[in-house]
């Protein structure tokens, strides 16, 4: 699995979009579609471990955050979430717009106060 | 590994907290660089080949190689974490190949293929192959540049991998049941993967295959010569 290099690019992202505040992170919120095939859990210890490498990022905050699949049906014109992975509205329909599901992402940043 | 209890708070202000709420996709780079390949590569189909390690992607591509080297201009871009065998095998088949060692990880990135592109002649060549590092769930969700996404799932893995796997067989344009000479001898039943991959992704085509007797491979290359076309005229017509 690759969580360690996901952790890593967390980081990177956000040294490259933060450079001045970057010190000041506290916290950092991901979001995971359930798609996205990520484990929150091995994100935690992909954290711990690049702690170890990197101990100036002990004092951050990691939280993952799953989000549940949803898909569009154009029949109904209706979002519905997916449930098991059938992709089939309650209309018997089958569809392949995914409206959510597929992201990863950093959807929240905290920094301390100065 | 023990998970903090408490939030690690040395760093919490006294003062104010600043929150900000954002969309920094993480896997933006990695899609950048794909969007890279793709503009590089106009008039040549690129097919990202997925599977299990062993389910016989090599195989399929060697026997591919042995029946269209004459009407189609192959080449094969192999990853592999440790070894070079891959890309030897096609190599023995006349196809030029070059390995992508992936350092044991488990999936290809975008900007290892972009690397490789430098390193392998790819002038006149029709359909360029990458084979995937074998994994169902990493190599998922990095997109390669590709034209089309193809995975084989073997008759010996079972056929219930559409619903574990579902992103890579969402993602899928076919779905080829190789080792399709075994499936007298194991429980597996092509119909009911095939509903199941449905499910996931209702529009995927399915062919069964066996590389090691042949059935299926006049389909299979049917198929393929098509869509080399189709890409061809695309191009034209823009
Ligand atoms: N019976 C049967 N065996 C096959 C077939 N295709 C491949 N094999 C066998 O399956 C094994 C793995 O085949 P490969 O082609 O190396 O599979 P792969 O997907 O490239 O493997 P990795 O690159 O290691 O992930 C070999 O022992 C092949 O001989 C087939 O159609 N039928
Ligand atoms: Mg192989
Ligand atoms: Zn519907």
């Amino acid at each position: 699995m690759h969580e360690i290099s996901i952790v890593r690019n967390v980081f990177q992202t956000l040294e490259q979009t933060y450079p001045e505040k970057f010190d000041r992170i506290v916290k950092v919120q991901v979001q995971a579609g359930l798609l996205s095939n990520v484990q929150p859990i091995l994100i935690q210890n992909a954290f711990e471990a690049l702690i170890q490498e990197e101990p100036s990022l002990s004092d951050v905050e990691l939280e993952v955050l799953l989000l549940p699949i949803i898909a569009h049906c154009d029949a109904c014109d209706k979002d519905f979430e997916v449930k098991k992975h059938r992709f089939i509205c309650v209309c018997g329909l089958p569809s392949k717009k995914i409206i959510q599901g597929e992201e990863l992402q950093i959807s929240e940043v905290q920094f301390s106060g100065q | 590994m023990n998970t903090p209890i408490n939030p690690k708070s040395n760093r919490m202000p006294v003062g104010s907290v600043q929150c900000d709420n954002t969309t920094l996709n993480l896997l933006k780079a990695n899609d950048f660089v794909a969007k890279a390949i793709r503009e590089r590569l106009p008039d040549m189909l690129v097919i990202n080949v997925c599977s299990s390690p062993g389910s016989g992607k090599t195989s399929l591509m060697q026997e591919t190689g042995r029946r269209l080297r004459d009407k189609i201009n192959m080449a094969v871009l192999v990853g592999d974490p440790e070894t070079d065998r891959d890309a030897i095998r096609m190599k023995e088949v006349g196809i030029n190949a070059l390995q992508i060692v992936t350092g044991g990880m488990c999936h290809i990135e975008a900007q290892m293929i972009l690397q490789a592109l430098d390193h392998i002649d790819l002038t006149g060549v029709d359909l360029l192959f990458i084979e995937n590092v074998g994994n169902l769930v990493c190599p998922a969700a990095f997109d390669l540049g590709e034209d089309i996404r193809v995975t084989l799932l073997a008759a010996t893995e079972g056929d219930d991998k559409p619903k574990k796997y579902p992103r890579m067989f969402l993602t899928s344009e076919l779905m080829v049941i190789s080792k399709s000479d075994l499936l007298p001898y194991v429980p597996f039943s092509v119909e009911a993967v095939t509903k199941d991959a449905r499910e996931v992704n209702p529009t995927i085509e399915v062919i069964s295959i066996s590389s090691l007797k042949g059935d299926g491979m006049d389909e299979w290359c049917e198929w393929l010569v098509t869509k080399v076309n189709e890409k061809k005229t695309s191009q034209v017509a823009i």
